[in-house]
């Protein structure tokens, strides 16, 4: 979902470069801390990032508040719209959702109810929106979660044998495909895999679903069979689009590594190029790309907003878009704080883990 | 990032003098002739370096030709191919002689109609990437020259919208603000520019760390000087690079706020296309032909943008690896 | 259709064959991911297509808000509950003349105030109690005395003073006022033993416990949220059971994924809401074994126009067009656009040109202008309207006011309805050769904007029901808010005092002949106004595979809709096909089909990627000896 993937393809550069800024040196080659850091060091490291996070989160707290207070339409009017209802209907679903209380009045009990874990009750499923999301959270997880292994694994391995033989028509061909790819709207792509492999076009039959995550008529392993199948054709939408970054950084990074000494060496031993490769120059090259890892882990989960429309996805992106229509706030503040919070959770958990990853940091 | 301006010299810092200092030696030009002399030698190098990557030259003469195109489309289709009451063809008709890309729903040939929609997504996507940009340089200068609580402040900013998940944070703004296309610039420079304040802050202070930058404070330069006349020269190839990219997600995110019907119905653009497309039911209908080329259009200056960004980050920075 | 997808050929083939790779190498694993579980599969089909069940699998593009009948709003749901609760009445298939449901007689006492409903005996909820008069009392006074139970149908009862049942099968309703709406009570009655124990209206969604108790044709035995509801046949349902032993309302969030749906055979039917569009319904005219019903709708679609929004004591507010004031520019307004352009390119032949406030599929009270009274498609007279009204062009063509003023204007558009934004660029167009401007505003959500009256002209549409008193009770000076910019029942802000009075007679009018005479003189007034000017009536066009349904009532039964009807005529009447006793599984059969292609092809993908990857591994190997 290239859209979403912004800061595109320096992302993961600047992922690994954000733990770059405060903190004991923890990352990069050029660490400027001593060799010998102290448990205390990381531990408060630690815990400056962990306070980092807790900050980031209370302010997307704010933020999604006030952000969609601003969303013009009346909810009520907006979800009673076409029907027939009285005056006195709307007034007391105002009066029930709290819509008639006062904006700050409002902002306290939604802060100091979000804070124990309520986010209060959608207002056209009448359910809490806790329920509601966990409801959905499962098929996003799903789908979200079979891609990003998928596309995690196919960029390094790509990305490793592209910068292996960096320079080559296969390094050519293939940094080209992935660009190309990733520079393809998701959704468009998407309804193109629909026409062709789903409605079917001409001699090609409609292979896959076009959409929904299962036919509801399948127990037990038939259901588990029928799911894998209603996920083919989104997850490979996802990995298609996604992919790239993988690659092109697991691809940089390896060819950063490519050009060590020790590298150098360890060929003039004699050692079998697979090997070295294998053995040495990957997983070091894999440092920075763990960091894109998280990364991308936190924001495939919002990423995934275009492709669980386009393929009917029962999901937390398919529920986002159906509360921003009306807009069903409290379903709307608490989604924009899960994804959110996704990704500020997965980026703390990047810049807490990726000093222990770090060989060349010692502990 | 930081190592970006090792390899390649186009605009090595310490070559140019701060501007209250006349040059002695060279008596025959005055110091701005050898400023603009040199900058001209720095841009001639970034080219002969900027050839080799033959990714970035195909990118860059896509990029031509679709320019071209977008800016003589008024010449090549008129400007009645937009009107609905004097459409030349029946809905949606297949590709033909006529009509080389078929038709929309009211009968406008869809050619033309791409054609106008290149001039839309095309300034969408500079300006909104302009926009981030210009914002990212800004944060990012200040931040990397004033130290201290400021940049404190601000980078926490930064980091925080970093993590905000661009694609919701977009919809929620084009929500809120009314529907038109300065609307759609706005929520992609809003969202997409802490990237860019991130890398131009740590260029920044990779410059401020140089000598010559001492030796211009102890002759009296002052923070606006030393922003715009030392950092921001230095920044800028990066920022060039920068922009180049951003154009290509900003022009991916246009296309998806259209095609979410977040942006102005009113306006023919790429991404606009394609939501006319599917609410139409061209999918269903397996009219692919309605559906291929705005998102064929959409790729391919994606691509070509992001091409020539990689090329020419590659040039800044060899140890890149982009592949030639 | 053409069958080419367009890629490159141009490229030296060993590099084709390079991109391939990479590309294979995607799928492969992506299908990778589904294979292992596919190949210990047994084909799933089979067991289950000898049980011999039929199922009627609906596409829709809602999912469910709630199943509570006192919360649900939504289409879907209202529909739902149709079918899992009775109500009072029901409406005749051929006319929408009320007909008995839950209750076998009604009539009014002579002061005009007091209804009595006789209760069948006849039905049962699933649980095997009876339904009583006692039900239904306890329905509506939960709704008049519980807020939280009001919130979707406490219209119907704003009117009622007292609700009692003094036996089992009397049901008796006082009214405050005089009411002829009282065979139209479109509220489920749900069983009281159950409903009684429920504590938060307000929460309770009727969504834990399956199947879920009712008395309708159908019983909901399964929901799940944004995908499905499932019903079976009620084979005690004193009409008679239904013919499909089970029902299901599939969510598609996607209109084109459920016409793909419906081409394979995934499901039976696909919903008429939103309607097909024209390129839809064209490409399945074409497809085999599939039928599409192209029926009158009951909606209609006009361009309202603000007539100057006030409250209800006359505090004026929001800022309408001073120029919307005149009628004679109201007039040229709607005289300039060209419905019949409407009817054949927005909507492609599938709607009929409007005229009168309701659409002529409700015969009673369908009333169309006269020759003379009729402002018809005529941009001369438009001219001259506008000119005469001191809006004369100036030198650039521009309609200029005689303050100098140009005349410019804006529409509002619901940004999610295709047919506003096609409709607002012919306007764009056609006002524009007048010399007016118009500024087309789409929004997600209008009704800001809407109520707080800053608008000059917009597009409004409403559903009709078979009676029509609140689509008229929308244009009434009670209707208006209380507080300037409050939400309020009017419409479009519409006070007329001439209107108002018809409107009153006609609610106290029991006959329905005359009743039927007063709502034509409404809507007669309504279009002299020029405030709501109906430019069409668009058709419900939806679709069904004939190979999974033999035969099903549509509503008007001569030519009518089937989804969203006012009964449960389509999916009771439904008739399976002959080969249908496995159309529940069939689709399932086919999609077990797909599985095992999907399969077939992934293997073969697998194994060539894989192939080619060590092919190329040994070809890198000795360029590298």
């Amino acid at each position: 979902m290239s859209s979403e993937s912004t800061p595109a393809l320096l992302k993961g550069a600047a992922g690994v470069e954000s733990t770059e800024s405060g903190g004991p040196a923890p990352a990069g080659p050029s660490a400027r801390s001593p060799r010998s850091r102290s448990t205390a060091a990381y531990a408060r490291y630690a815990a400056g990032k962990l306070a980092g996070a807790a900050v980031s989160l209370f302010a997307v707290l704010v933020t999604s508040f006030f952000l969609f207070r601003l969303i013009p339409g009346d909810p009520v009017k907006q979800m009673t719209g076409g029907r027939q209802v009285s005056t006195e209907q709307i007034a007391a679903m105002r009066r029930e959702f709290g819509l008639d209380l006062p904006l700050w009045e409002q902002f306290t009990q939604y802060c100091g109810k979000a804070l124990t874990g309520d986010f209060g009750t959608s207002y056209q499923f009448r359910a809490p929106v806790v329920d509601k999301i966990a409801e959905a959270l499962p098929a996003t997880l799903l789908l979200t979660g079979t891609a990003f292994v998928i596309y995690t694994l196919l960029g390094i391995w790509l990305g490793a044998r592209s910068a292996w033989r960096n320079g080559s028509a296969g390094d050519r061909a293939n940094t080209a495909f992935a660009l190309t790819l990733y520079s393809v709207p998701s959704f468009w792509l998407g309804l193109l895999l629909i026409i062709t492999l789903s409605v079917g076009i001409g001699p090609i039959p409609g292979l896959f679903p076009t959409g929904g995550m299962e036919s509801g008529d399948t127990e037990g392993f038939d259901r588990v069979l029928d799911i894998a199948h209603h996920m083919v054709l989104p997850v490979v939408t996802l990995v298609a689009v996604e992919y790239a970054r993988t690659l092109l950084v697991m691809r940089s990074s390896l060819l950063d590594e490519m050009g060590s000494d020790y590298l150098t060496t360890a060929r003039a031993k004699g050692l079998r190029d697979d090997l070295v490769r294998r053995k040495h120059a990957v997983p070091n090259a894999m440092l920075p790309t763990v960091t894109l890892l998280f990364v991308n882990l936190g924001t495939t989960v919002a990423g995934a907003i275009l492709v669980e429309t386009v393929f009917s996805w029962p999901g937390l992106g398919g529920l986002f878009y159906q509360a921003l229509s009306v807009p069903d706030l409290p379903l709307v503040q608490a989604l924009f704080f899960v994804f959110a919070a996704a990704v500020i959770l997965m980026n703390t958990l990047a810049d807490v883990i990726y000093p222990l990853l770090d060989p060349r940091v010692g502990r | 990032m930081t190592t970006s301006m090792q390899k390649p010299e186009p605009l090595e810092p310490d070559a140019r003098k701060p501007s209250g200092q006349p040059e002695k030696v060279v008596p025959v030009q005055s110091p701005r002739a050898l400023t603009r002399a040199r900058r001209r030698q720095a841009v001639a190098r970034f080219w002969r370096q900027y050839r080799t990557h033959r990714a970035g030259l195909v990118g860059l003469a896509v990029l031509a030709v679709i320019a071209l195109l977008a800016l003589t489309a008024p010449l090549l289709v008129g400007a009645d191919s937009q009107s609905v009451t004097s459409a030349p063809g029946g809905p949606m008709e297949a590709p033909s002689g006529e009509f080389p890309l078929g038709t929309d729903q009211f009968g406008r040939s869809l050619l033309a109609l791409m054609l106008w929609g290149t001039r839309v997504s095309l300034t969408v996507g500079l300006l909104a990437a302009f926009l981030s940009v210009a914002i990212g340089t800004l944060i990012g200068i200040t931040a990397g020259h004033f130290k201290g609580w400021y940049a404190t402040v601000v980078m926490r900013i930064t980091d925080w919208f970093l993590v905000m998940p661009t694609l919701v944070l977009a919809i929620a703004l084009a929500t809120v603000l009314s529907r038109s296309v300065w609307t759609t610039i706005l929520a992609i420079g809003v969202t997409t520019w802490p990237t860019t304040a991130r890398l131009v802050r740590a260029q920044t202070l990779s410059v401020e760390s140089r000598p010559y930058i001492e030796r211009s404070r102890a002759l009296g330069g002052g923070h606006r000087h030393i922003m715009s006349r030392h950092v921001l020269p230095n920044v800028m190839p990066l920022v060039l690079a920068q922009t180049t990219l951003v154009i290509s997600t900003a022009i991916l995110t246009e296309a998806t706020l259209a095609f979410l019907g977040l942006s102005d119905p009113t306006i023919v653009s790429w991404g606009g296309l394609l939501q006319d497309a599917r609410e139409a039911g061209a999918v269903s209908s397996g009219n692919w032909w309605y559906l291929a080329p705005p998102g064929l259009a959409i790729a391919v200056v994606a691509l070509a943008f992001t091409l020539c960004g990689r090329a020419i980050e590659s040039v800044l920075n060899p140890k890149l690896g982009v592949s030639r | 259709m053409v069958t080419r997808v367009p890629h490159h050929s141009t490229r030296p083939r060993r590099r084709l064959r390079l991109l391939l790779a990479s590309g294979v190498a995607a799928l492969a694993l992506t299908a990778g991911s589904v294979v292992p579980g596919n190949l210990l599969a047994p084909a799933p089909s089979e067991a289950r297509a000898d049980d011999g069940k039929t199922t009627l699998t609906v596409a829709v593009a809602q999912s469910v808000d709630s199943l509570s009948p006192f919360l649900a709003q939504r289409l879907l749901s209202t529909s739902v509950l149709r079918l899992m609760y009775d109500f009072l009445t029901n409406y005749d298939p051929k006319d929408n003349k009320a007909i008995p449901g839950l209750a076998t007689a009604w009539e009014p006492s002579a002061d005009k105030l007091t209804w009595t409903y006789t209760i069948r005996s006849d039905s049962k909820w699933s649980d095997g109690q009876q339904a009583t008069a006692e039900d239904a009392a306890w329905t509506f006074n939960k709704m008049m005395t519980d807020e939280a139970a009001a919130t979707s149908n406490g219209s119907f009862v704003g009117n009622f003073e007292k609700v009692t049942a003094p036996s089992k099968d009397k049901l008796v309703i006082t009214l405050k006022e005089p009411q002829a709406t009282m065979a139209a009570l479109d509220v489920p009655i749900v069983p009281k033993h159950l409903w009684e124990k429920v504590g938060d209206f307000s929460k309770f969604n009727n969504d834990k416990e399956f199947p879920i108790v009712g008395n309708g044709p159908f019983i909901v035995t399964d929901y799940k949220v944004d995908s499905y509801v499932k019903l079976k046949a009620n084979k005690d349902f004193w009409r008679g059971s239904p013919k499909f032993d089970e029902l299901v309302f599939r969510y598609y969030k996607d209109q084109d994924a459920a016409v793909a749906a419906l081409r394979k055979g995934e499901v039976s039917f696909v919903a008429g809401s939103p309607s097909l569009t024209p390129a839809q319904s064209a490409s399945l005219e074409n497809a085999p074994d599939i039928k599409v019903n192209d029926a009158p709708g009951r909606r209609f679609f006009a361009l309202a126009v603000n007539p100057g929004a006030r409250t209800k004591d006359g505090q004026k507010f929001g800022d309408g067009h001073p120029a919307l004031l005149d009628q004679k520019v109201r007039h040229a307004l709607f005289m300039a656009v060209d419905r019949k352009t409407i009817i054949d390119k927005v909507f492609q032949g599938h709607a009929v040109e409007g005229e009168g406030y309701i659409p002529p599929r409700f015969g009673d009270y369908f009333w169309k202008p006269s020759a003379d009274q009729k402002l018809a498609y005529d941009p001369a007279r438009a001219g001259s309207l506008l000119d005469e009204a001191g809006y004369k062009k100036n030198g650039a063509g521009k309609r200029v006011g005689k303050d100098g003023k140009p005349l410019d204007f804006r529409i509002l558009c619901h940004a999610t309805d295709p047919n506003d934004k096609a409709i607002g660029k012919y306007l764009q167009e056609w006002w524009g050769e007048q010399g007016i401007g118009l500024k087309v505003d789409c929004l997600d959500n209008v009704s800001d904007p809407w109520y707080a009256g800053e608008y000059d002209l917009a597009f409004d549409g409403w559903s009709v029901n078979p009676d029509p008193d609140f689509v008229l009770s929308i244009h009434t000076c009670d209707a208006l808010p209380a507080k300037a910019k409050e939400t309020a029942s009017t419409d479009n802000f519409i006070c007329d005092k001439q209107y108002d009075e018809l409107y009153k007679k006609q609610l106290a009018e029991y006959d329905p002949a005359k009743r039927a005479d007063l709502v034509k003189q409404l809507e007669s007034r309504l279009y002299d106004t020029g405030y709501m000017n109906v430019m069409a009536y668009p058709n419900a066009v939806e679709a069904y595979r004939t190979d999974h349904i033999e035969s099903i009532t549509t509503m008007p039964s001569a030519a009518g809709n089937i989804y969203g009807q006012d009964g449960y005529w389509s999916w009771w009447s439904a008739v399976p096909a002959a080969g249908a006793s496995s159309s529940g599984s069939s689709d399932s059969g086919g999609s077990s089909t797909g599985v095992l292609i999907g399969v077939g092809i992934a293997v073969v993908v697998l194994a060539g990627g894989g192939l080619l990857f060590a092919m190329r591994r040994r070809s890198t190997a000795e360029d590298r000896e």
